[in-house]
């Protein structure tokens, strides 16, 4: 670096610092972000689950409380981004336990996965929910 | 940095060699090795809602009392919530600084705690009352 600043001429412009918005956007880093907004929307999620729990504890009437929620139709809404969100983030989280083990860091590996993910995570809720409105 | 007006050392000579950040690395591995452990966990837990979603209150009641279900439920939210909170503490030492930063990761090991003793005490509820 020193040397170069030395030279005669028009000084080489100074190295800026990555930042998001100075590259193009790639599956695998649109795939990341997906992981992050997922592991965060999970996180919230998680008191859907404790709601439920408590709700079971406790009463039948308390209960009711819960399922009515659970079945109208923001109800719905929530458990299925809910369901999505977890489908998602879990095919993201073992693609990070692949590349730990060392594998499919690659250009077509690497972006073949990142889409498996995404197509994987809307294909497993659909899935699931299929199911759910046929066994009820 | 702006505690240190007299230090003429650029940010990155003063942090160079320090290694990471307190626990960071242990924290982060453990994020992972408890994605491990949830992978079946979530398979199972997703199977477990599919059967309960039929169900009513009674037979939801009876379906959490058995011990598999309950012992399940109660590895998923114990795994999840330890994860959860992980993997919060790295967002948040990702966007939040000085002060706040600390306020956050208090909050966020609270709520994690919370949520983690509710769950558990209601499973047990549910499957001892
Ligand atoms: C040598 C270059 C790079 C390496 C080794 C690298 C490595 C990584 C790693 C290991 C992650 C964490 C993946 C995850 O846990 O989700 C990550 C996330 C990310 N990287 Fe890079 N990266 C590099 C360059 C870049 C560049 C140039 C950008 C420019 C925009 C970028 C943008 C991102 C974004 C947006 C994330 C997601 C952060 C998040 O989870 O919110 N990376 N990178
Ligand atoms: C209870 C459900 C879950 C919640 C609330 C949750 C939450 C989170 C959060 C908040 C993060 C941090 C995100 C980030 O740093 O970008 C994270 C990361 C991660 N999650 Fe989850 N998660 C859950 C389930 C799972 C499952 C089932 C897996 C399956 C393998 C998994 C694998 C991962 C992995 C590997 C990371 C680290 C990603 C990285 O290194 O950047 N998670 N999770």
């Amino acid at each position: 670096m020193a040397s170069s600043d030395a030279l005669p001429g028009p000084r080489r412009p100074r190295p800026l610092s990555p930042h998001l918005s100075v590259y193009r956007l790639t599956m695998t880093m649109a795939m990341s972000i997906v992981h992050r907004i997922t592991g965060a929307a999970l996180y919230v999620g998680v008191l859907l689950l404790a709601w439920f729990l408590i709700a079971a504890s406790a009463d039948a009437a308390t209960f009711a409380v819960f399922s009515g929620f659970i079945q109208s139709f923001i109800g719905r809404l929530v458990l299925f981004g809910f369901t999505w969100a977890l489908f998602h983030h879990l095919i993201g989280g073992i693609r990070h336990i692949v590349w730990d083990s060392g594998y499919g860091l690659d250009a077509p590996l690497r972006d073949q996965m990142a889409w498996a993910t995404l197509i994987g995570g809307f294909a497993l809720t659909i899935v699931v929910w299929g199911v759910g409105y046929a066994v009820r | 940095m702006a505690e240190h007006p007299s230090d003429l050392r650029t940010p990155l000579g003063r942090v160079r060699f320090l290694g990471a950040a307190r626990t960071g690395t242990t924290d982060a591995w453990f994020v992972h090795v408890t994605s491990i452990a949830l992978i079946p966990l979530t398979v199972g837990f997703v199977w477990l809602i599919l059967d309960l979603l039929r169900k009513d209150y009674n037979g939801v009641r009876a379906e959490l009392a058995r011990p598999i279900p309950a012992i399940l439920l109660l590895a998923f939210v114990l795994a999840g919530i330890v994860h959860m909170e992980l993997g919060m503490r790295s967002i948040i030492v990702d966007y939040i600084n000085g002060q706040s930063r600390a306020w956050a990761l208090a909050a966020n090991t609270l709520f994690a705690a919370l949520l983690a003793l509710a769950c558990v005490y209601a499973t047990l509820r549910i499957a001892f009352t």
